[in-house]
């Protein structure tokens, strides 16, 4: 068991942090606003994290909390990315559909090219020796955190759901127009749409950086952008548990298949292709059709009333 | 709330078990692990470097392994991204239980992935990683791969022997490419301190496939030399739009720059340009001239830097094992200790290795004797060479 948690101890703290990068899509979904931000809020996060934890200035302040330095650096990061999430998400927001996407991207790019210009980012090779949370020396030590946020956000979205705000970002997705007429003010329930999710990847970022012991721009890439939102659409993007199936399943599929070497690129491609052809809803979206009990089968036929004994 | 403790319970009993482990020995044959990019957009380094470790294998194990024991490389893919170099890394030294750990390729990646060999005490030596800051990860880092800083002064120094007259300079970069951002400054620095003028610096992107912003400020500047750090493809474009937009001068490439990939997108402009190496086919021991020759027939070229490194990697993992193996059979090691113990002998060891004699610092800093600088001669638009100036 010890050797198991050795070896996939990294694999398994990944497919968490894929699942909560994927809920972090899924807020903004929820209200119908297709962002592509989330890799950029979680590089930030991850730098936030980075510096308070590497750079000199905050010696004194890491010498006088200690351990607590660490829940510090996801409450800055958290607070941070909710700032920068409403700061970016109020004009962005007035966009719609794939121009909202393009401007978020534009966000992530924004990002990438000041964190490789500023000295303080470390430039291109980034910030790294960034010491371990709470002393942890093996990498799947990580679940104690990454596994209570996970289920602490799993919780999250499932009371949100059922809340106003949960049905106001709903009545948003399926028709802004009349959601507006109906009194929701909908950029006000996108803002914090995207907010909620800005904050969730920043906390991952936060949280990530002494995980992979380094970090650097290449965190924040449109290639990142892209994979998030793959897993949101391939686990299903109507359900709260498709981001975290999609996340680790796609995350999963590469490093399982390391026996078969290059072909295991070949077999990441064909689950896309495959998933995105044949499950339109996703996975989770399939298996909930699957589980639906069928619609009521048509009523027998009434008995044709009885000809012959008819009396004529 | 529930759920959580028993997530803490569960893990602190994990942890006692794991103190409980037993000791293995040592497989036969000895697994050395490489950790290189075999896919992503690094593996055209990455393939190089398999190539050069695979025919440390063959030739090693044919002149009797081990001292009579036979070792062997277990290859994992690392990629070009962090997490994949972390996962390979894992799996070397859990699954596979590997002696030592040649990789991974980028710098970047080294600095998420040699913490984990670190604290786990396993032996790393970097092929190609030339950061500053690698080889101070921790005690069990070290690489084979001289840093930036010693390597690319000594293009300047030719450029000046080879023109005289050389006073204003212009540099440009990749600013997204770690390397590129790393070398640059090392060529500013030396610029400076050979009293030339720093006339402009242009930034660019790996991406980026038109220059002329960046080659009209060189050409508005007047300079005798131009030094450009960035990749293969970039790079030889803006050699290229340098050349075509009248550009006469010198042009000095970095080690992005240091491979035949960059032929066939400038093609005959390439000719001329300077570049420092860490490497040379030409180098006299006789480590490097079997290594040249059994190259050649198999590939019909001259072995690249890359090649070279990884091969001295391994041979030094090897020819340290050997000298433990003289103290106490390998066979009879348990491998937790034969880790510490390899970790020590390589630091004190020397190796004649086709980079030619290396050694290490005790922070596990590469001590090179020779540098080279070659010049691109290009034939005809397709083909080409480094010529290596003396």
């Amino acid at each position: 068991m010890s050797d198991f948690l050795q070896s996939y101890g990294f694999l398994i703290v990944t497919l968490i942090q894929a699942g909560l990068l994927g809920l972090s899509l899924y807020f903004p979904l929820m209200a119908g606003q297709l962002s592509l931000a989330s890799p950029g809020f979680y590089a930030l996060g991850g730098y936030v994290a980075a510096i308070m934890l590497t750079n000199p200035a905050f010696a004194g302040l890491r010498d006088t909390l200690g351990n607590g330095i660490f829940p510090l650096t996801w409450l800055a990061a958290g607070l941070l990315c909710a700032l920068a999430g409403v700061i970016v998400g109020v004009p962005a927001l007035r966009l719609r559909g794939i121009y909202l996407a393009l401007a978020t991207i534009a966000f992530v790019e924004i990002l990438r090219v000041v964190s490789l210009n500023l000295s303080i980012t470390g430039g291109a090779i980034g910030i790294f020796g960034i010491p371990q949370a709470f002393g942890f020396q093996d990498r799947w030590q990580y679940l104690l955190i990454f596994g209570p946020l996970l289920a602490l956000v799993l919780a999250f979205t499932y009371m949100l759901q059922k809340s106003r705000v949960g049905r106001a970002f709903r009545a948003i997705r399926e028709d802004e127009l009349a959601a507006d007429a109906m009194g929701v003010p909908p950029t006000q329930y996108k803002v914090l749409a995207f907010v909620i999710g800005a904050v969730i990847a920043g906390i991952v970022g936060s949280m990530s950086a002494p995980f992979l012991n380094t970090w650097n721009a290449k965190q924040g890439t449109f290639d990142a952008s892209i994979a998030i939102l793959a897993f949101v659409l391939i686990g299903g993007s109507r359900s709260m548990w498709g981001p975290v199936v999609g996340g680790a399943l796609l995350t999963a599929v590469p490093e399982l298949l390391r026996f078969l070497q290059d072909w295991r690129l070949v077999i990441n491609g064909l689950v896309l292709v495959i998933a995105s052809l044949y499950l339109p809803q996703g996975i989770v979206g399939a298996l909930a059709k699957l589980r639906k009990s069928p619609p009521p089968a048509r009523p027998p036929i009434a008995p044709a009333p009885d000809a012959k004994g008819g009396t004529l | 709330m529930n759920r959580t403790k028993l997530k803490v319970s569960a893990a602190a009993v994990l942890a006692v078990t794991a103190g409980l482990a037993f000791a293995q020995k040592v497989e036969s044959p000895v697994p050395i692990g490489v950790a290189v990019a075999q896919t992503s957009n690094t593996a055209l380094l990455g393939q190089e470097q398999v190539i050069g470790a695979r025919f440390a294998e063959k030739f090693l194990n044919a002149r009797g392994g081990i001292n009579g024991t036979p070792f062997k490389l277990v290859f994992q893919d690392a990629a070009g991204d962090e997490n994949s170099a972390i996962n390979a890394f894992q799996n070397l030294i859990t699954k596979e239980r590997v002696v030592g750990i040649v990789g991974p390729t980028l710098s970047q990646q080294a600095f998420a992935a040699d913490p984990i060999a670190d604290r786990a005490k396993v032996p790393v030596l970097g092929p190609s990683n030339t950061a500053k800051g690698v080889p101070q990860i921790g005690n069990y880092i070290a690489r084979v791969s001289a840093p930036v800083a010693v390597v690319a002064p000594n293009a300047i120094r030719t450029a000046l022997r080879l023109d005289p007259k050389i006073k204003k300079v212009a540099v440009l970069y990749a600013q997204n490419d770690a390397f590129s951002t790393s070398e640059t400054g090392t060529f500013q620095e030396t610029v400076k301190a050979q009293g030339l003028t720093l006339s402009t610096v242009q930034k660019f992107q790996t991406t980026d496939t038109d220059f002329t912003t960046q080659v009209t400020a060189v050409l508005n500047a007047d300079v005798d030399l131009a030094i450009v750090s960035g990749l293969a493809a970039d790079g030889g474009n803006l050699v290229k739009q340098l050349r075509q937009l009248g550009y006469k001068g010198l042009i000095i490439g970095g080690n992005g720059l240091n491979t035949s990939n960059m032929f066939p997108v400038c093609q005959k402009l390439c000719d001329g340009v300077i570049i420092a190496q860490a490497y040379s086919p030409s180098q006299p021991s006789a480590a490097n001239q079997v290594f040249v020759k059994e190259y050649r027939a198999q590939y019909k070229k001259d072995p690249p830097q890359f090649a070279a490194q990884a091969y001295a990697g391994v041979q030094v993992f090897v020819e340290a094992l050997r000298a433990v193996d003289r103290k106490k059979k390998i066979a009879t090691w348990d491998l937790d200790d034969l880790r510490v113990e390899l970790n020590k002998q390589i630091l004190v060891g020397k190796y004649n290795t086709p980079l030619g004699l290396i050694a290490f610092d005790k922070e596990g800093e590469v001590v090179q004797k020779d540098f080279y600088v070659a010049q691109i001669k290009m034939k005809d638009a397709k083909t080409g060479s480094f010529v290596f100036l003396k």
